[in-house]
């Protein structure tokens, strides 16, 4: 291993070498669990009480404020729903402030603010943080830190070795509106009406977890829809076709994307999921989803297949097939 | 999303297509010479979707891929000297020089900043003047004008500390030389749309007059693409070979008189080096002496031979090959062998619009995929979303 690139934080190839190599140094120890997830799930303390979901967060996007949000609302929207889309209800959070010297205060407490409304919305309570301020040039800006806690609501975590073949995949909106949002702040484009899907997802998932045939969700952030779905087949060692004619567009999204050279489908998003389900409920988990504001555009986009273990392929209009596979590191926009 | 209407029309196309193809005795070669067609025809899978007797294979389109090593290593060494900064297009950071990357340049402390023109560079020069912006000008004609309108503004503005490294390429000496290879039995080119909303027609008519091949100027929408190889067909098929120029509402016959006056004002031929294929006459761009101040190759330090062993590794990368059409990419002896989207050997395994990064991302296991859709049960269609066709490309 030589010295670490952006590329390394980018959420593809390179990041799961990366946090792999970290983790050895643990599990190679007996020291960490198999299955690492965002949340862990730490089962109860006696008989019979409920497990409890934790999950630690750091966020570090610039510019720190851009349209749909702020760093202070996805950093709380970011750690509520590495609960939410594993059926833990967030109740309670631990923030972490590092701030360069030199930051203005009151953008602190704007962010503050911001993050507080996520937290008020959701009925999540502060129960301790940390604050530090470091030299200037020592980091730039600002970075925070969200640890998220709250109760399991199902019997099981809901996780992506339920998956099976023939299950749906549900898209709860279109992808990559996060991403295409910051990509738009920092190339200086202006495109109307474009914003962050930065948002807690707790609402919108909590309807499904209630159906039996409910397998998982994930919130598709680094890396984006992509990147899941290739998570999900590889680790499950299963297929998964999906139709690019069934997926959820924003058209400013596609244009962004065309312009710098950047698919949507690898692009970040902070408040929209992949949810899979099995075939006899997938109509109703879409029912479900599409009835509340966060997933008017929800749709059924594709299928777990038993075919191509490993494999994400996506079927164009014409009914040809590419794979989708998973990106290496940050998206760079291309030349022409 | 793509409209039914063009939907239909790109399956007459594929219809015409197979229809055109099947009476050939002889398996035909097509070649795109752009990488945003090379990365559409991946992204829309049409290469499963044409007769086996038609292929078609990526020519050097793409601005990375036909980065020749020396020139690399000369972009590498700018950073490295204090007070240097070096801007680029996103897509050359990954591109692997003999030891090291911008990207890895980056990561040591050199000062190397993505931007997505050269106007944006020239700026950057303009908000720091103790430091030198060096502008690293890669790409073809649809580029160039962009670097040539930040030379002019320059210049006008009497910036001292702005320079351009340009690699700036030509495409028709290369189409020439693609032309008269004798063991690549092309048939036919499918020209770039970008290129020609510069140059115009004219440029290309040279193919079909003097080498009798098939030519036309395609758009990059699924449709105009199938509409390009539909005309190229019907050209073989007749044996009567002209220029079509299928991309009309954005090339007009003169081309960008502005862009072409921006690029004669700037710029003269020159020969330049093109990775795989060797130093072609003409087919660079260069400063004219009028822009010479701004010119960065005085600025590269002398570079140190390559190692032995970094030049082997090298010899075994067979992007020239690849770029002349000679192999596709998963011929080549390192396509996915130590060679791989995470550690490309290779630039035309690291650009979006890379023929082998094309290959591997969106053709990789495809062909497996294909035998069994029909067992998979296929998504439907849900919600009443209005699909609008994409929109906002830019050209110049």
């Amino acid at each position: 291993m030589s010295i670490l690139q952006s590329g390394h934080g980018g959420g593809g190839r390179l990041s799961s070498e990366l946090i792999a190599a970290l983790a050895q140094r643990f599990t190679s120890r007996g020291l960490a669990s198999p299955e690492m997830e965002d949340c862990a799930l730490l089962s109860g303390s006696s008989e019979g009480s409920k497990s409890r979901g934790i999950s630690l967060d750091g966020f570090t996007v610039t510019p720190r404020f851009f349209p749909g949000g702020s760093l202070g609302k996805l950093a709380i929207c970011g750690s509520l729903n590495d609960l939410a889309v594993r059926g833990v209800k967030p109740e309670a959070l631990l923030l972490g402030v590092i701030a360069e010297e030199g930051l203005e205060q009151e953008e602190l407490l704007k962010h503050m603010d911001d993050a507080a409304a996520v937290c008020a919305s959701q009925g999540v309570q502060l129960v301790g943080g940390d604050t530090k301020v470091v030299p200037r040039g020592a980091l730039d800006g600002l970075f925070l830190t969200t640890c998220a806690t709250g109760t399991l609501m199902l019997p099981q975590a809901p996780g992506m070795t339920r998956l099976e073949p023939g299950d749906a995949l549900i898209l709860t909106g279109a992808p990559g509106r996060h991403g295409a949002s910051i990509a738009a702040c920092r190339y200086n484009l202006d495109v109307p009406g474009l914003e962050s899907d930065c948002a807690p997802l707790w609402g919108l998932l909590e309807p499904l977890f209630a159906l039996p045939g409910f397998r998982c969700a994930r919130d598709a952030t680094r890396g984006g829809v992509g990147t899941v779905l290739c998570e999900w087949a590889e680790g499950r060692h299963l297929g998964i076709l999906v139709e690019e004619e069934a997926l959820p567009e924003d058209t400013r999204v596609t244009s962004l994307g065309d312009l710098l050279g950047l698919e949507p489908l690898y692009l970040a998003c902070e408040g929209t999921a992949v949810v899979a389900a099995a075939p006899e409920d997938a109509a109703e988990c879409l029912k479900r989803l599409q009835s509340h504001p966060l997933g008017r555009e929800a749709a059924l986009v594709g299928y777990v297949t038993e075919e191509h273990p490993g494999t994400v392929g996506l079927k164009t209009s014409l009914g040809g097939i590419r794979v989708l596979d998973m990106p290496v590191g940050d998206p760079l926009p291309r030349i022409c | 999303m793509i409209s039914s209407d063009s939907l239909a029309r790109s399956r007459a196309c594929l219809k015409a297509i197979h229809h055109l193809a099947a009476p050939l005795t002889e398996p035909l070669l097509l070649m795109e010479v752009c990488g945003t067609h090379t990365m559409a025809i991946a992204r829309h899978a049409l290469k499963q979707l044409l007769p086996e007797n038609l292929r078609l294979i990526s020519g050097p389109g793409c601005p990375v891929c036909v980065t020749h090593q020396r020139d690399l290593e000369s972009a590498l060494a700018l950073p490295r000297q204090r007070g240097v900064l070096l801007a680029t297009y996103g897509d050359m950071l990954r591109v692997p020089g003999y030891r090291s990357s911008l990207q890895e340049e980056k990561a040591r402390g050199a000062s190397v900043q993505v931007v997505t023109s050269a106007m944006e560079a020239l700026e950057l020069a303009i908000s720091s003047p103790t430091q030198k912006t060096v502008f690293l000008g890669i790409g073809f004609e649809t580029t160039a004008p962009g670097t040539a309108a930040a030379l002019i503004r320059a210049q006008r503005e009497r910036v001292t500390n702005f320079f351009v490294l340009s690699l700036h390429k030509r495409v028709p000496p290369v189409l020439r030389f693609l032309a008269s290879q004798k063991d690549i039995p092309l048939g036919g080119f499918l020209l770039p749309g970008h290129v020609a909303t510069i140059l115009g027609e004219e440029p290309f008519a040279f193919l079909a007059e003097e080498y009798s091949l098939a030519s036309a100027i395609a758009g990059f929408e699924q449709e105009e693409i199938l509409l390009a190889l539909t005309a190229l067909l019907g050209q073989i098929t007749r044996q009567e070979f002209r220029l079509q120029n299928l991309y009309p509402q954005h090339v007009r016959p003169q081309g960008n008189p502005k862009a072409r006056q921006l690029l004669e004002q700037v710029f003269r031929p020159a020969p330049a080096l093109w990775r795989g294929l060797g130093e072609l006459e003409e087919s660079g761009l260069t400063l004219r002496e009028a822009y010479a101040s701004f010119d960065a190759s005085p600025l590269v330090p002398p570079l140190e031979e390559p190692l032995k062993e970094d030049l082997q590794r090298q010899e075994r990368c067979r992007c020239g090959d690849i770029l002349l059409g000679r192999l596709s990419p998963p011929e080549c002896p390192l396509f996915g062998r130590g060679c791989t989207p995470l550690r490309p050997l290779g630039p035309c395994m690291v650009s979006g619009e890379g023929s082998c990064a094309a290959a591997w991302r969106y053709e990789k296991k495809s062909s497996e995929h294909v035998g069994s859709i029909e067992n998979t049960g296929s998504a439907q269609r849900t919600g009443a979303a209005q699909h609008t066709e994409t929109e906002g490309r830019s050209f110049l």
